[in-house]
């Protein structure tokens, strides 16, 4: 239960931060995404069904600050926890948090999660879907994939190898 | 029940991840966007694409119900084919008679012929004319064919016709060639009938056509009673028989024309008197 309100304390606060502080990280229109990496995080430590149910709450949150596009957050968060929840491994943990493996988990979540988003979002419109996913989730997904060397940084200095 | 417990418990990541996936396109489809119309659009076509894959596997429920629906439609149809078809004969029958009653020099008046007698030697017709219509007895009936007969009796609105299959039938006649006199009478079989009177010499042949001479003042002159369909000479006989095919199909007889022309009652009178002839 404690683990749920931290859990809860922390997806609100990187809500607050997505949602208004990020954009001090703006470079050239793109910023990273940190609540898929708290997703990729979750399910990395607590497992796929956790990292779905979280990943889908996150996301209705986000949906419902932004306002914009409601529910295409909710499922593409969702859908990064499912995935993420492949390479959720409970004896190798803090070994996979601390290492590039992290980071290349982040990489390959976000991109299909930005693929999937970009799908929907381009629909009904002249944008090429080909065209966005490679100028904006691309280097979404490059971008998010870098700040996940920070948390990495650090696991890696907690991991007792 | 256990069994499905225990699949979906071994499943439980999938299935909820189906469910909110689920969700996730529940709340997407709440969004009145672009997207969502085009996504809208695609569904219904992707919809209507697999509907019209699978079309082609039968549904036996449908199909039953379906040949109910045609079979009536046949039996619908048919019926209106029918009716149409009669409509169209009915309808050609009354043009011809039309023609015939605009090229007639008599006056005439169209009939419905409501009642037959075909299987009595004295055969009639009854037709839906009468005296209000300015029918009497002892005029001519006529059809689009030819010969019918005579009125023999009338009420207000209806007469009865006495047609030329009836044993007691005379009509004076000749052969539209040859310009031969006559006599027809019924013989009392089918529809064939016989020129009585016509000498060895005279000549008649087969095809020739007979009509109505005139003479007896019963009916009017040159009204056509058929054609000539065999001739029969008898070895020591002065004379010889001819058949003639009535050219009124009386088996199918439905509308006649009454000719509003009585016989010159002085001439009727005064041929009874001296002859007893009709």
């Amino acid at each position: 239960m404690k683990k749920s309100f931290s859990f809860a304390g922390i997806s609100l606060l990187l809500i607050a931060v997505q949602t208004t502080a990020i954009h001090l990280l703006n470079l050239e229109g793109v910023i990273p995404d940190l609540l898929s990496i708290w997703v990729v995080y979750i399910a990395l430590t607590e497992g796929q069904m956790e990292a779905m149910l979280w990943g889908f709450a996150v996301g209705l949150m986000l949906d419902l600050t932004a306002q914009d596009f409601i529910g295409l957050s909710t499922l593409t968060k969702m859908l990064c926890g499912f995935l993420a929840g492949y390479f959720y491994n409970e004896n190798k943990t803090q070994i996979v948090l601390g290492s590039y493996r992290f980071i290349l988990i982040v990489f390959i979540v976000t991109f299909v999660q930005n693929v999937v988003y970009f799908v929907v979002f381009t629909q009904g419109s002249e944008i090429n879907l080909l065209h966005a996913v490679v100028q904006y989730g691309l280097t979404t997904t490059l971008y998010t994939a870098i700040v996940t060397t920070f948390p990495v940084f650090l696991f890696s200095r907690r991991s007792p190898i | 029940m256990q069994r499905l417990f225990n699949i979906i418990r071994l499943f439980k990541e999938y299935v909820v991840f189906a469910l909110l996936l689920f969700l996730s396109l529940g709340i997407l489809s709440l969004n009145d966007n672009r997207q969502i119309r085009a996504i809208r659009s695609y569904t219904v076509g992707l919809i209507g694409f697999t509907q019209n894959a699978f079309s082609i596997i039968p549904n036996v429920l449908q199909l039953r119900e379906e040949n109910r629906v045609l079979r009536q439609l046949n039996v619908n149809l048919t019926d209106e084919v029918s009716r149409l078809r009669e409509a169209r004969i009915e309808n050609m029958r009354l043009r011809s008679m039309l023609k015939m009653k605009d090229r007639s020099v008599f006056r005439l008046v169209a009939a419905d012929v409501v009642g037959k007698s075909l299987q009595l030697m004295r055969n009639t017709i009854t037709i839906d004319v009468g005296t209000a219509q300015g029918v009497e007895p002892d005029m001519a009936i006529i059809s689009p064919g030819g010969l019918v007969g005579r009125v023999i009796s009338s009420s207000r609105n209806y007469s009865v016709g006495q047609i030329i299959l009836n044993k007691d039938f005379r009509a004076s006649a000749l052969v539209e060639r040859s310009r031969v006199d006559c006599i027809v009478v019924w013989s009392g079989i089918g529809q064939t009938v016989h020129l009585k009177n016509i000498a060895k010499k005279q000549d008649v042949r087969f095809g020739d056509v007979v009509v109505t001479s005139g003479y007896s003042g019963l009916y009017p002159p040159d009204i056509v009673i058929g054609t000539v369909s065999a001739v029969t000479e008898t070895p020591g006989s002065l004379f010889k028989d001819a058949d003639v095919t009535l050219s009124t199909d009386f088996s199918t007889l439905e509308q006649a024309f009454v000719i509003l022309q009585k016989p010159d009652p002085e001439r009727m009178q005064l041929e009874q008197k001296t002859t007893g002839a009709r």
